[in-house]
């Protein structure tokens, strides 16, 4: 049984593949010339400059965080290039078809077919590719609706005012050490705004991969949803297979107006290391959204990449009856490390969230669930529900839970439940008995295990989470 | 470094006791130790604050030092300590066992001593090494294999004058005996106790244990107490804090051998601008133990509870069952309650799970007695006494439990219910 889990869990990674795309990147270090030139490049306006030479400043004067139940070598700063950019990106296409073919392959192999995606209507894509965004599909069919859609780097020159009024509103430049980096040295991302009263016409998704040797990628994310919009936005993410690790520090930061509804989902699937813990993304993110008066932000994430992961999607629940909600599976194997949760901030009366979170460890892997629950005196009948469970495959992994629940209304209901259990070989026996194989069984267990998070996904995005899991976990008991 | 902990060092280097090879061990670790912050998870809403405004200062003995009070109908062997020093005894030890105080101790037993001190208690404890290096009386009991002690031993330690107490109580229980211990600590003079208990249960061995730390007011209180849970042992604790300007308890229980098992129960009731901090860790260092911890508060006024509570399973600790729950009753707007319930697993065959609760009383209950003539205050009273009278009414001695829930329920009417 146990050989049959480690050769499951050797699985290979299938997104490893690294793409000869000629580009131009720059040398490693990083010092306030390599800030000047980013944001030279992308013709920044001089206050964005400013602001992110503050984020710089103050990043030297903070401390690495070491708080989390993860273990990793010290990240030599001055060894990762700051920047990244295919060479064929220099004059920006204006269309898919202008988008060089070697491009468009990756992201047919990676599965994201964008020319598909843009016959088939549904799904709106924004690629981003090392430091810069490739292409936006859809973008005049979302211009028809008012609803803007395009990389950040083009919001800043483009919509000046909105992108100044938001960006570190909700998670500020010093928030803490990796946002504070991002801050200073993010090179793309995808910035959404969805006007008054309207209904995205579609999915809009985002495609992160990082395929340069010795870059980081630090993608900004930002989201207005105005009074009454609604809209779902899908993120995705890989990189190539390689023996060092690679940093990713990413911010994204959400406003939910008044009536507005966000649902943001990831299915994070960066290269996790080999079985020796060697390689992998550093997954270092800060995701953070504000919920105005009856807003409601949703955050569903499937993690099943990275090598280290250090993620807590938060909401601030600020305006009177909204609502944060929190769907995760997280799933480690090999010597992965997550330490995943959220953040849920009442400081609104008849604030609501919800908390479901599924960690399931295998192999020699460690997963800790993290979050915080926080009552605010003004935060009259506000309710929350938060539910932890772990599943165990192997008897080397590890299995984690700090949730910190700080209340501070009486009025105010708080409920944690947590539990930790392992696939049963009661279950499997059963399973097998009815004439499937034992890792169909375990898949069919994992999948039942975690349907509560699935079902929150939108549907391409569910099938796609669970397909990861079978292949994943493939195998992993017999 | 603070200068508080400056001088503890200094004052535990000038001690030159047979206690001085130990206290030096103390004073050379804390002389590396970080004054914990805010940011030091153990400390994180525990300010140290009043602690570092002090200066070192041992309690005088007085002459009205008061005395513990008074348990109705329990024939125990009371020993109370007050001003560092022995103030009071009532009764007389029972039989079967040894009972050695510290200052009497002689040669043979000094040496006992000290291969036993700091056996149980883990190093990472700031002020049990504080207590290490300055302890200035001390009791140890050992009970003999399997031999069975009928009459409980009562510890008190009284903060009645103002001034730093450091008692620390070393117990062994040997196979199979059976004793219960209770230690108390009352006062509300200005004052700094440390108050650190190690017990080594041996296989087989059963102890009753029971902490109240009632200190009020100015009485300072960081205490722990810490437990070795040898196989097919059994411990039952039960914890009673009342808040102070700080007060904080750490209970320690490791699991050394197979089919142990310990039940642990906290009750904490706090009123005005108290603090009561409890943390606990749960070590299940081997296979096949059992551990139940409910923690339940009642939290008016300004008063701010901690509860941090730990069940770590380690590797090889398969057929583990662990519970932990942990539920909170905030009765003001301006109370606080911060809790975290953590399970950190490493065994997958292990049945594992944890809970916590705040909320208020239930609006269907209250109606439910209003309906039945019963006034609102009075009905809250029976509401909130309900929820934490359901452990209290667990506790095996009698005398004790009557006289839990009679002084919990005066101090419960005396907080003013909204």
């Amino acid at each position: 049984m146990s050989e049959q889990i480690e050769q499951a869990l050797s699985k290979q990674y299938e997104a490893g593949f690294y793409s000869e795309i000629e580009s131009d990147t720059f040398e490693k270090g990083l010092d306030e010339s390599v800030i000047q030139r980013i944001s030279a490049i992308k013709n920044e306006p001089e206050w964005m400059l400013e602001w992110r030479l503050k984020a710089y400043r103050s990043w030297l004067e903070m401390e690495e965080p070491e708080w989390a139940h993860v273990d990793y070598e010290k990240i030599d700063y001055q060894a990762i290039s700051y920047y990244s950019s295919p060479k064929s990106m220099k004059d920006k296409p204006k269309s898919l078809d202008e988008v060089d073919p070697d491009l468009l392959d990756v992201y047919n192999k990676l599965g994201i077919p964008l020319h598909e995606q843009e016959m088939l209507a549904g799904v709106a894509v924004d690629a981003v590719f090392d430091s810069v965004s490739v292409v936006t599909t859809f973008r005049e069919k979302l211009e028809e609706a008012g609803v803007i859609f395009c990389p950040i780097s083009e919001a800043i020159k483009k919509y000046p005012e909105l992108v100044k009024k938001y960006i570190g509103s909700v998670v500020p430049r010093t928030d803490n050490y990796f946002a504070a980096l991002n801050s200073a040295v993010f090179t793309d991302g995808s910035f959404v705004y969805i006007p008054k009263g309207v209904r995205c016409p579609m999915e809009l998704s985002t495609y992160f991969r990082i395929n340069e040797q010795n870059t980081g990628q630090f993608e900004r994310t930002l989201i207005i949803a105005d009074e009454g919009s609604h809209v779902s936005y899908l993120e995705g993410c890989t990189a190539p297979q390689r023996d060092e690790n690679q940093l990713h520090a990413a911010v994204v930061e959400l406003v939910a107006m008044d009536k507005a509804n966000i649902k943001y989902s990831t299915v994070q699937n960066w290269y996790p290391g080999d079985e020796n813990g060697k390689g992998g993304i550093y997954n270092f993110v800060t995701k953070r959204g504000i919920c105005h008066n009856d807003a409601k932000i949703s955050w569903t994430q499937v993690e099943t990449g990275s090598s280290v992961t250090w993620k807590y999607p938060s909401c601030v629940l600020k305006g009177d009856n909204s609502v944060g909600e929190f769907y995760s599976v997280a799933l480690t194997r090999g010597r992965q490390q997550a330490d995943t949760g959220t953040k849920m901030i009442h400081l609104g009366k008849n604030t609501r969230s919800t908390i479901i979170s599924k960690g399931i460890s295998a192999g020699r892997s460690n997963n800790a669930y993290r979050g915080l629950v926080q009552m605010g005196p003004k935060a009259d009948n506000a309710r929350n529900f938060t539910q932890c469970d772990s599943l165990l495959i192997g008897d080397q992994c590890g299995a984690h839970t700090f949730p910190y629940i700080e209340s501070r209304n009486p009025s105010a209901i708080v409920e944690h439940e947590a539990t930790t259990s392992k696939v049963s070989d009661e279950q499997l026996f059963l399973c097998q008995q009815r004439g499937l194989d034992a890792e169909k069984a375990v898949s069919m267990i994992v999948n039942g295990f975690c349907k509560e998070v699935f079902k929150e996904l939108p549907m391409e995005f569910a099938v796609e989470a669970g397909k990861l899991l079978e292949i994943s976990l493939e195998g992993s008991v017999g | 470094m603070s200068q508080w902990l400056s001088e503890v060092i200094a004052e535990g280097q000038r001690q030159t006791d047979w206690l001085a090879g130990h206290r030096q061990q103390a004073t050379e670790a804390l002389a590396n130790i970080k004054w914990p912050v805010r940011r030091q998870e153990a400390w994180r809403f525990t300010p140290l604050l009043p602690v570092e405004k002090r200066s070192v200062s041992l309690a005088a003995a007085v002459e009205q030092h008061g005395s513990a009070p008074v348990i109705d109908g329990l024939d125990a062997y009371s020993v109370s300590f007050a001003g560092n020093k022995l103030a009071a005894q009532q009764g007389s030890v029972p039989a079967g066992l040894t009972f050695t105080l510290f200052s009497n101790a002689n040669t043979e037993q000094q040496a006992t001593i000290k291969a036993l001190l700091s056996q149980v208690k883990p190093s990472h404890h700031l002020f049990g090494q504080v207590n290490d290096a300055l302890m200035t009386e001390g009791v140890y009991i050992h009970v003999p294999a399997n031999t069975v002690i009928d009459t409980p031993i009562r510890l008190s330690q009284l903060a009645a004058s103002v001034g730093d107490q450091h008692l620390r109580v070393l117990v062994h229980v040997e196979s199979g005996a059976k004793v219960a211990i209770i230690e108390d600590g009352f006062g509300d003079a200005d004052s700094l106790n440390t108050f650190v208990s190690e017990y080594v249960l041996d296989a087989q061995a059963q102890l009753e244990h029971y902490r109240f730390a009632m200190y009020t007011q100015q009485a300072m209180h960081v205490g722990s107490c810490h437990f070795k849970v040898g196989e097919k042992a059994q411990l039952t604790s039960n914890i009673v804090g009342y808040g102070s300007v700080l007060s904080r308890l750490d209970v320690d229980v490791e699991y050394t051998g197979e089919f142990a098992n310990a039940n642990v129960n906290a009750i904490y009731l706090l009123a005005e601008g108290e603090l009561f901090d409890l943390h606990s860790t749960i070590e299940h260092a081997v296979p096949n133990c059992t551990t139940e911890e409910n923690a339940r508060g009642i939290v008016g006024d300004r008063a701010k509870a901690v509860f941090n509570g730990r069940i770590h399973i380690h590797r090889n600790a398969q057929k583990t069952l662990a519970e932990l729950n942990n539920r909170n009753l905030l009765l003001s707007r301006r109370a606080i309650i911060n809790t975290k319930p953590e399970l950190e697993i490493y065994a997958d065959d292990v049945r594992c799970a944890h809970g916590a609760t705040v909320a208020e009383i239930e609006e269907k209950a209250l109606y439910y007695l209003l309906t039945r003539g019963i006034s609102r205050s009075q009905a809250l009273i029976m509401l909130n006494f309900g929820f934490i009278q359901e452990l209290i009414t667990q506790i095996p001695n009698i005398a004790i439990s009557d006289w839990l829930l009679h002084s919990l329920r005066e101090r419960f009417v005396s907080m003013e219910v909204k």
